[in-house]
């Protein structure tokens, strides 16, 4: 008989005399059987299944921005799934916190992730959202006019505590294709701020972009003062959208009453985009200041 | 001999370590819910990507001889047949480069196909064999276009007594009726803010499950639903589908089933899957979706739960009630299969 090539008889592989298998048979017996059965067993068990992994979990709120406390809910309808979370930034994992109900966010400053595991399939993405608490109160602002399709409620928009999802035509957020937009901040009376923070939207699919530069100015001795900037890189790796929160320092805090967020687009959309060449666009939804 | 008991103790390691490997994976995957539940073939195109290559897969169709036909447009093979278990039994055609939609229509015994082009902006019929046997531009007598690029037609659906109904999902979102020699009869949809009117137009098909009421069930794939109309053109109902960008609606026996490009929850990102309804329209299963839920009449809405699809963008249910899946924009991937369990 012949197995892989090997033709042998079951009487002379073994030595009739010593009852040992004879030494050419028993090494081309290796080579010619159980090298195969390995090359078998490898190609089998690498095609024997599909390995999916999970979609994200669903992050569920009414807006990012809140005045005390809110509550984030979070949700995937597939079953034999958890979803594990984290409140500290850092990635969640298998050993992190079960959600099992809605969770409370009371800080100024929460970033949320969410990832869902299960035994079937390999784990999900991580999706994350951050929530802002208010700050100061602002009695107005004043904003460069924003394009007529993305105007939502005028400036009140960036203060009314409306926002922070991905969703652009909610009417949460003002969108802008002018190359320089302005906004200005009336607090609702002079005090020490430390920080401000404008939320923006990252959206490549939609031609939005992060502003190339970014500039804040506090009002003081009857002139803006400049006080904090930040320039942008854009990420072309980067897939899908989300909300940007940007915060500036002001270095030991300023005693005023009116802030200027001053934004630079970017010029012409780069290269690795279907929009080379062209404007981009910016979004906001929600100034703040603390 | 050293050596060889080497070569057997490691052999018999390597032995012990894959086997595990083949058992990890070992439950299997089944897709969807209630009733309605398959398990998954990925593998199931036995096409040799340098004689047969596909750029997107847009749709699918079986012929009266049960062979699976595929359009793509990839102009050195629109169509690929196929027969059941995955292998290439012809091709044809070349001048289709915005092949889009693809429907069969039994005529008189014979199986007559219409194929869409966004590119060409016409819709085209020929025989199975790919012999062009009618051409329509855009209806010029509607008095709705004043060029032919602003017509992009993405679908057909032919009534039982002939006539054929166009969809310019990527165009006006109107919909187009004619006779069966295509001639202008009426348009109705269109883009508006009445119920009665579309955005994203994507597909159509002719509904006979309630045989005393035949519709048409078009999608307006933007805002997440199909919308149904008599025969005329006279608005009926929208069926809501919050979350689901759908593409045509296919219907087979008692079922309406459509791929889902995308969901609206994760827009860009390969977070496709595929829907069925019932008879009542009501949601029973989503493949690689979130399991359906109503609150009343309200339907929960749906998103992608496992990555198994990219960017589904049609359905083929055939006579062994089997599923085909042809996707957009996944990587130039072939047709995947799936069989109810």
């Amino acid at each position: 008989m012949s197995i892989f090539g090997t033709k042998f008889t079951l009487n002379r592989a073994i030595c009739s005399k010593t009852k040992k298998i004879r030494p050419a048979l028993r090494t081309r017996y290796m080579k010619n059987l159980i090298l195969p059965t390995l090359l078998l067993l490898y190609t089998v068990s690498t095609n024997a299944q599909d390995s999916f992994q999970l979609a994200r979990p669903l992050l569920k709120y009414p807006s990012a921005f809140f005045t005390n406390e809110m509550s984030v809910e979070m949700a995937f309808a597939e079953p034999s799934t958890q979803i594990r979370y984290t409140l500290d930034g850092q990635e969640p994992t298998e050993d992190s916190p079960l959600y099992t109900q809605p969770v409370r966010i009371t800080k100024r400053f929460t970033s949320v992730k969410a990832r869902v595991f299960s035994t079937i399939y390999q784990p999900s993405d991580v999706i994350e959202a951050t929530f802002i608490k208010d700050g100061l109160p602002i009695k107005s602002v004043e904003n460069t006019p924003p394009n007529q399709k993305y105007k939502g409620s005028g400036a009140v928009t960036l203060i009314d505590n409306k926002g922070g999802t991905t969703n652009i035509s909610g009417g949460t957020w003002l969108g802008f294709q002018t190359d320089t937009v302005e906004i200005v901040m009336h607090l609702s009376k002079k005090e020490k701020v430390k920080n401000v923070l404008v939320n923006l939207l990252r959206d490549y699919g939609s031609w939005i972009f992060l502003p190339e530069k970014i500039e804040v100015f506090a009002f003081k001795n009857n002139a803006f003062q400049l006080v904090d900037n930040k320039t942008f890189e854009q990420n072309k790796n980067v897939n899908g959208s989300a909300c940007v929160a940007t915060v500036f320092a002001l270095k030991n805090g300023i005693k005023t009453d009116k802030l200027k967020i001053q934004l630079h687009l970017v010029k012409q959309i780069p290269d690795w985009h279907a929009g080379k060449g062209n404007k981009s666009w910016i979004f906001i939804d929600e100034v703040k200041a603390y | 001999m050293k050596r060889n008991e080497f070569v057997k103790a490691s052999s018999l390691g390597l032995l012990g370590a894959l086997l595990p490997v083949q058992y990890m994976g070992k439950t299997e995957v089944i897709l969807g819910h209630n009733n309605k539940r398959y398990k998954i073939n990925t593998r199931w195109s036995q096409a040799d990507v340098a004689r047969y290559p596909v750029n997107n897969c847009h749709e699918m169709v079986q012929d009266k001889k049960g062979r699976i036909l595929l359009l793509t447009d990839e102009t050195r093979n629109n169509v690929l047949i196929y027969n059941k278990n995955g292998k290439i039994l012809d091709s044809w055609g070349t001048e289709y480069p915005g092949a889009h939609g693809f429907t069969l229509f039994h005529e008189n015994g014979e199986d007559m196909l219409f194929i869409c082009d966004n590119n060409r902006h016409q819709v085209i019929k020929t025989t199975i064999d790919g012999r062009v046997l009618m051409t329509l531009d855009y209806p010029k007598e509607a008095g709705i276009y004043t060029k032919a690029e602003e017509y992009v037609p993405t679908e057909t659906a032919i009534a039982p007594n002939g006539d054929i109904y166009v969809a310019d999902g990527y165009g006006k979102d109107y919909i187009i009726q004619y006779n069966h020699k295509g001639e202008y009869i009426r348009h109705f949809g269109g883009k508006g803010d009445t119920p009665a009117h579309l955005s994203n137009a994507h597909g159509i098909c002719v509904d006979l499950r309630d045989k005393a009421n035949p519709c048409l069930v078009v999608s307006s794939r933007v805002q997440n639903a199909f919308k149904r109309y008599d025969l005329a053109g006279k608005y009926l109902e929208t069926i809501d589908l919050k979350g689901a960008w759908v593409c045509r609606p296919v219907i087979k026996g008692e079922y309406l089933y459509a791929a889902v490009l995308q969901s609206n929850n994760s827009t860009g990102a390969q977070s496709g899957f595929v829907t069925i309804l019932d008879k009542n329209n009501k949601v029973v299963s989503n493949l690689a979706g979130s399991t359906p839920q109503y609150q009343g009449n309200q339907i929960e809405e749906m998103y992608q739960t496992i990555k198994a699809f990219q960017y589904p963008h049609d359905v083929l249910i055939d006579d062994e009630e089997c599923m085909y899946v042809a996707q957009w924009n996944s990587g130039k991937t072939y047709p995947i299969k799936l069989e109810q369990v």
